[in-house]
């Protein structure tokens, strides 16, 4: 089977996907709710659509096409109002966060699609073990080779986005140290990690066909890498970054994003070349363990300056951009959190368990934290 | 009496060791295996009273800590958000209490008795249902419904015989006067005695997890001190552990966490609790009694049911979720005896009347009720990943 074609979309469009938390109001474990959910969802008029995701526990939502940040954000709290409200109905919670922090992943049950029970029967465990939630940011790309290129030039900024959003301190009831331990879960899968180096639609249609002829991939959805082209869409699709917790953080890290791939597609500070992925997996890693703290190293100068700083340095270059994209408010956001005005995510998580020991009661606060 | 305690011991291995055998061999859940050695063990004429000191209080303890537990899983914020879930709840205790006053009616019963009956076909067991529930790991709307339509119509049951006990003693011209003051004292001591228990719980909460042993061995020994204060001061064994629960659940929004059933000890007083529960039953239960108690169990399940079904979708699930529910509203095992005992205690007279149809009830539905309501739940694919 060969790739579609690569639909044309306007450029520096947004659309963002939340995999979010079902959790129960008695010990805000994960709960089986995400049929009910969706039955009650199907019922209200709403511009974002809700799909199902791999366990039970997990629901999707993804905005529609957008165009700035504002308009993000509004989707965003629409279908969050009516998704909490359909949770309440059903005694369940709707929650943020790149892992839930002390579920059992053996009693999570494979949502039952097609789709999903082909995953779950060749991944066995894994399938299970992937109940961890991420955002997911598309950005809208006028051509196939430019969504190419933008993949590639985003890489280098990619341990930025993931400090941004870190939300997945704790695992399986236990403090990992990481700020985003959910990306060590993804790593497990064979076709994860980062998109082959080629820079051209046609190189890409080449590379697809050879994967499709050893059986081991049939369709994109096979890849599971940090970014790929969505040519559906024709959008490529930034994935690294956990689901933050709350939506006015993520509609923040996705408007970063829009800026980043203004700035580089249209100014092209620099070319994107296989040698950037020397030091990918140490800057993805710092970013996972250490969060906005961690060290980033630039590929092409070898200069060592924190998450924090490079992000700084980013915000910058972005002004003009952000002002042509309304992405003020957003950038203002990822400000704040650099300038430690408002604390990331995991730090948050760690500051309310620390304060409670007891990772239930941090669970609910996570849910008021998402719901307001 | 070393020969009713080594009897009663080989009754309780036996019920472990067939509990086991049924839920691995047979997929069956324990309490169905508790029932049935019970009821074999009554049928063969162990002869269990519910009057025995010794055996009341153990029973007391395993429903007090089961009540306890289903009344801190209610959640009124819920009943809140979805009015028709609380709808639901009335409506399906209002026909199956009237279903079986008609029937009882019809079977000629005394009017006092066609009262009781009514109001103890309203609860359904939360003792079976939360062991259940527990034992599969059992999750999801039609599970989470079941246990909170339990406890309500278990609170409803509970309130309405109370209120059915006093009403016949106040309309007594000989006896009103002198028994309103003590009747009042009754129900006003269980809710402070209840609310009391729930707030010490919440301050022992908020200082320990509940999840470690001493804190669960502090958590049992203050309910079952609760429950002898109120077996001393003569109030309902039923209603304060389930205000204490309710009111440690409702108090704040926090999560409370303890091991099910409270571990060992109280999975170990629960077994007891359905062994003689079914033993209650005994051979010298009359046709009649049988007949009647089988003519109630339908239309209390068909009343139940049609209820739930009626009002599913305003509340929220889906109409073969509704039907599911309606099916696993069945159990009355240990809370329907000890309604039928309290109000026995209070007139022994309508007691004896009372008694025999409530028993044959458990002997006929409490093997099934686990049953079905096991099959139901995988039906809904709402068990766990073992079950």
């Amino acid at each position: 089977m060969s790739i579609e074609s690569f639909a044309r979309s306007d450029a520096f469009t947004l659309g963002i996907e939340l995999e979010l938390q079902i959790v129960n109001r008695h010990d805000y474990d994960l709960a089986p709710g995400s049929a009910d959910l969706l039955r009650l969802i199907g019922l209200r008029t709403l511009r974002a659509d809700v799909k199902p995701e791999i366990t039970s526990s997990m629901i999707e939502l993804s905005t529609g096409i957008c165009h700035d940040h504002a308009e993000c954000l509004s989707q965003l709290i629409e279908v969050r109002d009516a998704l909490v409200d359909c949770a309440a109905r059903q005694n369940l919670r709707i929650c943020g966060g790149g892992t839930h922090a002390f579920q059992d992943w053996s009693h999570r049950r494979i949502f039952d699609t097609p789709r999903f029970n082909q995953v779950s029967q060749l991944y066995g465990y894994l399938s299970k073990q992937f109940t961890v939630f991420g955002q997911h940011v598309h950005v809208g790309c006028s051509s196939p080779d430019d969504a190419l290129w933008l993949l590639h030039a985003l890489s280098r900024f990619m341990p930025l986005a993931i400090a941004l959003s870190a939300s997945s301190p704790f695992v399986q009831g236990a403090d990992t140290g990481f700020h985003s331990a959910r990306l060590n879960t993804v790593a497990a899968f064979p076709l994860s990690g980062r998109a082959p180096f080629v820079l051209t639609w046609s190189e890409f249609e080449r590379y697809f066909d050879k994967m499709t002829r050893t059986g081991v991939v049939e369709s994109m959805k096979d890849f599971y890498w940090d970014i790929r082209p969505k040519p559906e869409f024709g959008t490529i699709e930034v994935r690294v970054m956990d689901t933050p917790l709350s939506v006015s953080r993520a509609a923040d890290i996705a408007a970063y994003l829009q800026c980043l791939a203004r700035w580089l597609l249209l100014e092209r500070p620099f070319q994107p070349d296989e040698d950037d992925y020397l030091v990918y997996s140490f800057n993805r890693f710092q970013a996972c363990r250490f969060g906005l703290d961690g060290v980033h190293v630039d590929p092409q100068s070898a200069a060592r300056v924190s998450i924090r700083e490079r992000i700084a340095a980013t915000l910058e270059r972005l002004e003009p951009h952000a002002r042509a994209l309304g992405a003020e408010p957003g950038l203002a956001g990822i400000l704040r959190v650099i300038r430690n005005e408002e604390p990331s995510d995991a730090c948050w998580l760690r500051e309310q368990q620390h304060a409670e020991r007891f990772l239930p009661e941090v669970v609910r606060r996570q849910c008021l934290l998402f719901e307001t | 009496m070393p020969d009713s305690m080594l009897f009663a011991s080989l009754a309780i291995a036996c019920a472990a060791a067939l509990g086991e055998l049924s839920w691995r061999f047979l997929g069956w859940p324990r309490p169905a295996a508790y029932a049935g050695v019970g009821l074999a063990l009554g049928l063969a004429g162990a002869d269990v009273a519910g009057t025995t000191p010794a055996l009341r209080l153990a029973l007391d303890g395993a429903l007090a800590l089961l009540l306890f537990e289903s009344g801190a899983r209610l959640n009124l914020r819920w009943l809140r958000r979805n009015p028709w879930l609380l709808a639901t709840s009335l409506a399906e205790a209002a026909a199956s209490a009237t279903a079986v006053f008609l029937v009882a009616h019809a079977f000629g019963m005394a009017t006092e008795v066609v009262a009781a009956l009514a109001i103890i076909a309203m609860s359904v067991s939360p003792a079976v249902i939360q062991r259940v529930i527990g034992e599969c790991r059992a999750a999801g709307q039609v599970a989470e419904r079941l246990r909170t339509l339990s406890t309500l119509n278990t609170l409803y049951a509970v309130l309405a015989m109370q209120c059915l006990v006093a009403g016949l003693l106040l309309f007594d011209p000989q006896t009103w006067q002198a028994t309103w003051p003590p009747l009042l004292f009754s129900f006003c001591a269980s809710l402070l005695l209840g609310t009391t228990l729930g707030s010490a719980l919440v301050a022992i909460a908020r200082r320990m997890d509940l999840r470690s042993d001493s804190a669960v061995v502090l958590l049992l020994c203050f309910i079952l001190c609760a429950l002898l204060v109120a077996r001393m001061l003569q109030l309902s064994t039923l209603l304060v552990p389930l205000i204490a629960g309710l009111w440690l659940r409702n108090r704040s929004d926090r999560p409370w966490i303890w091991p099910h059933q409270f571990g060992s000890a109280g999975a170990a007083l629960t077994l007891v609790m359905f062994v003689a529960t079914g033993a209650s039953v005994s051979l010298q239960i009359g046709p009649a009694a049988i007949a009647l108690a089988a003519a109630m169990l339908i239309s209390r399940a068909l009343a139940k049911s049609a209820a739930v079904a009626a009002l599913a979708r305003p509340s929220g699930i889906a109409s073969n979720q509704g039907l599911a529910l309606g099916a696993t509203l069945l159990p009355m095992s240990a809370t329907a005896w000890v309604l039928a005992l309290d109000f026995s205690a209070a007139h022994p007279t309508a007691g004896l009347q009372l008694l025999p149809p409530v028993l044959a009830a458990i002997a006929l539905i409490d093997v099934v009720a686990p049953i079905v309501m096991f099959h139901v739940l995988r039906r809904m694919g709402e068990l766990g990943g073992e079950a």
